[in-house]
């Protein structure tokens, strides 16, 4: 197979990127995406020119780490996967295919189709945590969760942290991404002692970081390789509006913002 | 910290503020469809019902000044998120393709400005009576205001006509999207419900818009008249 790929280069950070135009040649359909990504760096080392750089790590879906917008979708035109699953079988022989980075203000490339997610790791260090000391794992159904509870627990917990709803949504907001996080805590009993404190200190976290906020459009939930509901986006919104009738009028606790985002 | 205006202040609480203020101003579009819709009844009803609102002035000033503040909150706060939205992704995609976000819910802004500027002329066309000349303030045999023959006289213009049409397909578009929207962003959700609060907008929508394209087109068509 053979295809026309329009890639985004950019030096650095600070450097003015734009779509270069490459041929992808021999590509055999059983390729993945980022295979076919590889044989294409492999062309361009050996003329000595600089090879595209993109993320990945595990190439099998759970690590959250490949990104690329592809076609104009996150991670491809296949539902429920991540750019590392995706096969070149996928597309017809010849297509073209315009691979582009994440692309948000929170996000900055770092070069090429490399952008920096440490925003989300701030916004899970301002409260994605539990801080209660467990212990050593619990023998099964010490602590009785119901099955209504846990399955929706994990279906929230799935969320791999990659960004892509960032990356789809029109506003570049990650409702989704902070939904299954505050959800999947605040629904176990481990969590719920800091919910209200938890989803206050998140959502002040994505504000700083300059995410936009969230327009119901839903078009993150299309996109999510782990299919994420926006039904966690509804409760991420309950949570917040909670925390707010439970804790006004309690006194004030400073509260320092993390370092890291200053 | 916690304290409730300061929670409003983020962007969550922002919407919040919209969804809530926004849905204020949905049910007075509903009341005002249903109240307009008495043209059917004919003159007689329809100017009885004008005097009925103008007879309350205290009811009909504390209605005005509550829905202006709504429409104020609503307003301030669209711009601001749509400024911190706008702000949020600095280089457009080349390549966009959306899979699942409606024509209408990315279209908030421009059909919230076409509302805007509709409601603006709205008000000017048939409240302050400073749009069109050759309306003239009547009364009709009861001695009452003839907002009736106003209104009328007003859609057979077909100038007037289109652009209350226009007025109509933004209300629609916007109310399409917000209302669903706004039960989301006020955390409801609930899995044997969830079908009911997607289909929400666009049967707000559609119930509304249809009601006010019915009495427009109604009089521009002749079936009721003066
Ligand atoms: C007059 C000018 C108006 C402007 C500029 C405007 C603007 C907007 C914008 C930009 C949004 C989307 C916010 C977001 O997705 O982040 C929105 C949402 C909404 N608007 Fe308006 N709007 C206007 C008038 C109205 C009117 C007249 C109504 C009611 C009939 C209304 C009802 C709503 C509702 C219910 C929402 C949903 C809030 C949510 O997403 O939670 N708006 N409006
Ligand atoms: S919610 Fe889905 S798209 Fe967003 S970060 Fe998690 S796995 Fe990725
Ligand atoms: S490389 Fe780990 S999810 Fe794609």
């Amino acid at each position: 197979m053979k295809f026309t790929l329009n890639i985004w280069r950019q030096k650095g950070p600070d450097e003015r990127g734009r779509l270069v135009t490459y041929e992808a040649r021999d590509v055999s359909s059983g390729m993945s995406f980022l295979e076919m990504l590889d044989s294409v760096n492999q062309g361009l080392i050996a003329k000595g020119e600089e090879p595209v750089a993109f993320e990945q790590d595990c190439r099998e879906g759970i690590c959250g780490s490949c990104s690329l917008v592809i076609n104009g979708i996150p991670h491809g035109p296949d539902r429920g996967i991540t750019t590392c699953q995706l096969y070149m079988r996928r597309f017809p022989d010849g297509a073209v295919i315009t691979i582009e980075p994440w692309r948000a203000r929170a996000f900055p490339i770092i070069k090429d189709l490399v952008v920096d997610r440490r925003a989300l790791d701030r916004i899970m260090q301002a409260g994605g945590y539990i801080s209660v000391h467990t212990g050593g794992a619990v023998d099964g159904n010490v602590l009785l969760i119901s099955k209504d509870q846990a399955e929706t627990a994990m279906d929230a917990a799935a969320c791999i942290g990659c960004g892509a709803c960032v990356a789809a949504c029109k506003n570049a907001s990650p409702a989704l991404f902070v939904g299954a996080k505050v959800s999947h805590l605040a629904l176990l009993p481990q969590g719920k002692p800091e919910r209200t404190s938890r989803v206050k200190a998140m959502l002040e976290a994505v504000d700083r970081e300059g995410f936009g906020s969230c327009g119901n459009q839903n078009e993150c939930e299309a996109v999510c390789p782990k299919r994420i509901s926006v039904r966690f986006i509804a409760t991420l919104n309950r949570e917040y509006l909670w925390s707010g009738v439970v804790e006004s009028g309690l006194p004030a606790e400073p509260e320092s913002p993390h370092a890291e985002s200053a | 910290m916690a304290l409730p205006s300061n929670h409003f202040r983020s962007s969550v609480g922002s919407k919040v503020v919209m969804a809530l203020s926004g849905l204020g101003l949905v049910i007075y579009v509903i009341l005002h469809m249903l109240g307009n819709l008495q043209v059917f009844q004919g003159s007689h009803a329809f100017n009885g019902y004008a005097v009925f609102l103008r007879d309350m002035p205290i009811l009909l000033w504390t209605a005005r000044i509550g829905l202006l503040s709504l429409a104020a909150f609503h307003i301030v706060l669209a711009i601001q998120l749509t400024l911190r939205n706008r702000h949020a992704r600095p280089v457009a995609y080349a390549v966009r393709e959306y899979r699942q976000a409606s024509f209408s819910s990315r279209t908030m802004a421009a059909s919230g400005f076409v509302l805007l500027f509709f409601i603006i002329f709205h008000l000017f066309h048939l409240t302050a009576d400073m749009i069109d000349p050759s309306s003239v303030d009547r009364l009709d045999v009861e001695g009452h205001r003839d907002v009736y023959g106003k209104l009328v006289h007003a859609f057979q213009n077909p100038f007037i006509m289109a652009l209350y049409l226009a007025g109509q397909l933004g209300l629609g578009l916007h109310l399409n999207h917000a209302v669903t929207s706004s039960l989301q962003t006020l955390g409801f959700e609930y899995v044997a419900f969830n079908r009911l609060f997607k289909a929400a907008g666009p049967t707000v929508a559609l119930v509304v818009v249809l009601g006010n394209v019915a009495i427009i087109l109604a009089v521009f068509l002749g079936i009721v008249h003066g």
